[in-house]
């Protein structure tokens, strides 16, 4: 756990588990949350970053919760995310002029016009479904062969979209609705999803310290030793993966409202190594991880993007190379970290305010 | 119906060798150190444009074994720069390794070559042969001969070798093995030289019948069904699971593409990963592992 300063003596239970237990976290936490929600007015135009940084992060942390905390692998995190757009696409779509109806299997779907709020998790619920149902042979294979039969899934998915979607074209999905206000602009989706975000940030630290994280933790380390003390492993596995999926169809759900246009490209299986990339990059067993990890990545794409054509009128020779240059940086920044510093960007992060803390002696 | 059947079969032979040849990569690499290569896909990839570009500059053969000589090297550094700092740390950090290793590949293949599709100039006497009335690509013919002669020579590097009778023991106990004088290190580095040699035999062939494009970093995938089906350390297992995918994939998969749903050949291979791990997880020669607690 964190490192406490020395007489920091906790005296009740509570405030020894408590989610930020130095005034150093609180104020930091505040801090943050101060500066994300005034993010509009400093980021102004870059304002989709963060909207996509935090669409990520949910997802992630999902994967962090599945991968980090219960110990499997899920190479097929996107296809998730996949039927949660989709799921969500055909949930909120209407018959109307503006939105063209869905095909599903060539049947035109009548659309059922849900609000935003109730389709989310809706479209999460159904995620979760197939997220379980992905999860049971987790009792059976494991490891490697977990690894690749997820793999599997993803590209199954993918197929199966494709083709109940008719093809790879995208589909048009309509902005978020709540009630009568439509939630178009860029800073009014930022609003809706920062509330969505922490949410889902404060959950899964909250679902960490449970007796379900503790119960996924023990299965991560050892599951048959797990299962001795009293686990049930299929209850716990299926439901690492469910809520898994939970937080990636809702990521879904989101990112095809942010996006409003949707195809099968969007989650393939790029998307679901990003989301590897991500827990890991961010750390592996750290509730801060998702977050780290999904600002590290996307902006190291995004921002490439960004900073790519300003290089290419500098040096013009960047324009080649600007996209290798992004998977290259990528996998070193990967390799990196699992060699020097397995824990993670949170873990960088914990080291350096140790480092702050002690200065200027070493221990 | 029995000439597509026929026709299938042999064709999906002549595909199937070229899995298999992919496949008896990640089977050499597991058998002896355990670690699933997942950016398999893209050295072949690499092997494949790097021979093509050779092939520009110098004659054909010379272009092949520069090839191979680069692809040893690169084995052996990747063995030596990634993979050993890492040894002995949990299977998720193997795998995504190699997941950013496949990354790093990619991205030197797209700024090298642009990732467009490449061919070889015409080295080989193109053109189809018929067997039994079938007619096939000769490429199908060279890369069936090839993975034949690899299996036979791998074989028998595992049987009588003293360094592949050291890798199969470090494959069965790491530990021990190491005890008994077998240095893993070494073992480590010609596994991975190895598995990047096939890797790039595999992707000069595949230059050679279909030309190397970027997007069939795909066939990497499909070559983990093959070791799947026939068991992730399993030599023999991977040649016979390339064939088996081959097959399957151009008569089932093609059947069913041609009369009940549209595309489904290239998801035949991930079909046969989920049955196959259902019902035998450990592939038809793979060795079973019993977990003890």
């Amino acid at each position: 756990m964190s490192i406490r300063p020395a007489g920091d003596f906790k005296t009740t239970y509570a405030a020894d588990m408590a989610l930020l237990d130095t005034r150093f976290y609180r104020a930091g936490f505040l801090a943050v949350l101060l500066a994300l929600a005034l993010a509009p007015l400093w980021l102004r135009n870059y304002l989709y970053l963060l909207n996509i940084i935090g669409i990520f992060a949910i997802g992630a942390c999902g994967l962090t919760l599945l991968t980090g905390f219960t110990g499997q692998i899920s190479l097929g995190h996107a296809a998730f995310m996949a039927i949660g757009a989709y799921s969500s696409a055909v949930l909120t779509a209407r018959l109307s002029t503006a939105v063209p109806t869905i095909h599903v299997f060539g049947v035109v779907f009548p659309g059922l016009g849900l609000w935003f709020p109730l389709a989310m998790p809706m479209a999460g619920a159904i995620s979760f479904v197939f997220g379980a149902l992905v999860g049971l042979p987790s009792l059976r294979i494991k490891g490697l062969y977990l690894a690749i039969a997820t793999l599997a899934f993803q590209f199954l998915t993918e197929y199966a979209i494709i083709h109940a979607f008719g093809g790879v074209g995208a589909i048009n999905v309509p902005a978020p609705q709540i009630g009568p206000w439509e939630l178009a602009g860029e800073t009014q989706f930022y609003y809706l999803l920062l509330v969505i975000w922490v949410a889902a940030g404060i959950f899964t630290a909250n679902l960490a310290r449970s007796r379900i994280g503790l119960a996924f933790m023990a299965i991560r380390d050892r599951d048959y030793a797990a299962q001795v003390l009293g686990i049930n492993l299929l209850y716990f596995k299926t439901l690492a993966f469910g809520i898994a999926a939970f937080y990636a169809g809702v990521a879904g759900s989101l990112w095809a409202h942010y996006t409003r246009l949707i195809t099968p490209e969007h989650f393939n299986v790029g998307t679901s190594i990003d989301f590897v990339a991500m827990v890991v990059i961010g750390g592996l067993t750290s509730v801060w991880g998702p977050h780290l990890g999904s600002a590290f990545v996307r902006l190291l794409s995004d921002g490439l993007r960004i900073v790519a054509p300003m290089l290419i009128t500098v040096v013009p020779a960047f324009a080649k190379i600007a996209t290798p240059l992004r998977e290259i940086i990528f996998g070193v920044v990967l390799i990196a970290l699992l060699i020097w510093e397995p824990g993670g960007l949170a873990m960088l992060l914990r080291k350096l305010k140790r480092r702050f803390d002690l200065w200027p002696f070493n221990y | 119906m029995t000439e597509l059947v026929l026709g299938g079969l042999i064709n999906g032979l002549a595909v199937g060798s070229i899995y298999a040849l992919i496949a008896l990569g990640f089977a050499l690499l597991y058998k002896s150190t355990k670690i699933l290569n997942l950016a398999h896909g893209e050295l072949v990839l690499f092997g494949g444009y790097l021979a093509i570009a050779l092939a520009g500059v110098v004659p054909f053969p010379l272009a092949v074994l520069l090839t191979l000589l680069a692809a040893a090297a690169m084995g052996f550094l990747i063995e030596r720069v990634i993979m050993r700092p890492l040894f002995g740390q949990p299977l998720l950090s193997v795998i995504i390794v190699t997941l950013a290793l496949g990354y790093i590949v990619r991205g030197l293949i797209v700024g090298l070559w642009g990732g467009d599709t490449r061919q070889f100039p015409p080295v080989l006497p193109a053109g189809v042969v018929s067997i039994a009335g079938i007619t096939i690509q000769r490429v199908g013919v060279y890369s069936a001969a090839t993975a034949l002669i690899l299996l036979v020579g791998f074989w028998l590097f595992f049987r009588y070798s003293l360094v592949g009778i050291g890798m199969r023991a470090a494959a069965n106990e790491q530990l021990t093995a190491s005890t008994l004088g077998v240095s893993l290190r070494r073992v480590f580095a010609y596994a991975w030289a190895f598995a990047a040699i096939a890797a790039a035999v595999g992707g000069i062939l595949l230059g050679l019948w279909l030309g190397v494009n970027f997007a069939l970093g795909f066939v990497g995938l499909k070559a983990l069904a093959a070791v799947i089906l026939g068991g992730l350390d399993s030599i023999p297992g991977a040649i016979v699971g390339g064939l088996a995918i081959g097959v399957i994939e151009s008569v089932a998969g093609g059947y069913i593409d041609a009369h009940i749903i549209y595309g489904f050949k290239d998801i035949t291979a991930f079909v046969v990963i989920l049955i196959v791990l259902m019902i035998k997880p450990y592939g038809l020669f793979g060795t079973e592992h019993i977990e003890r607690l």
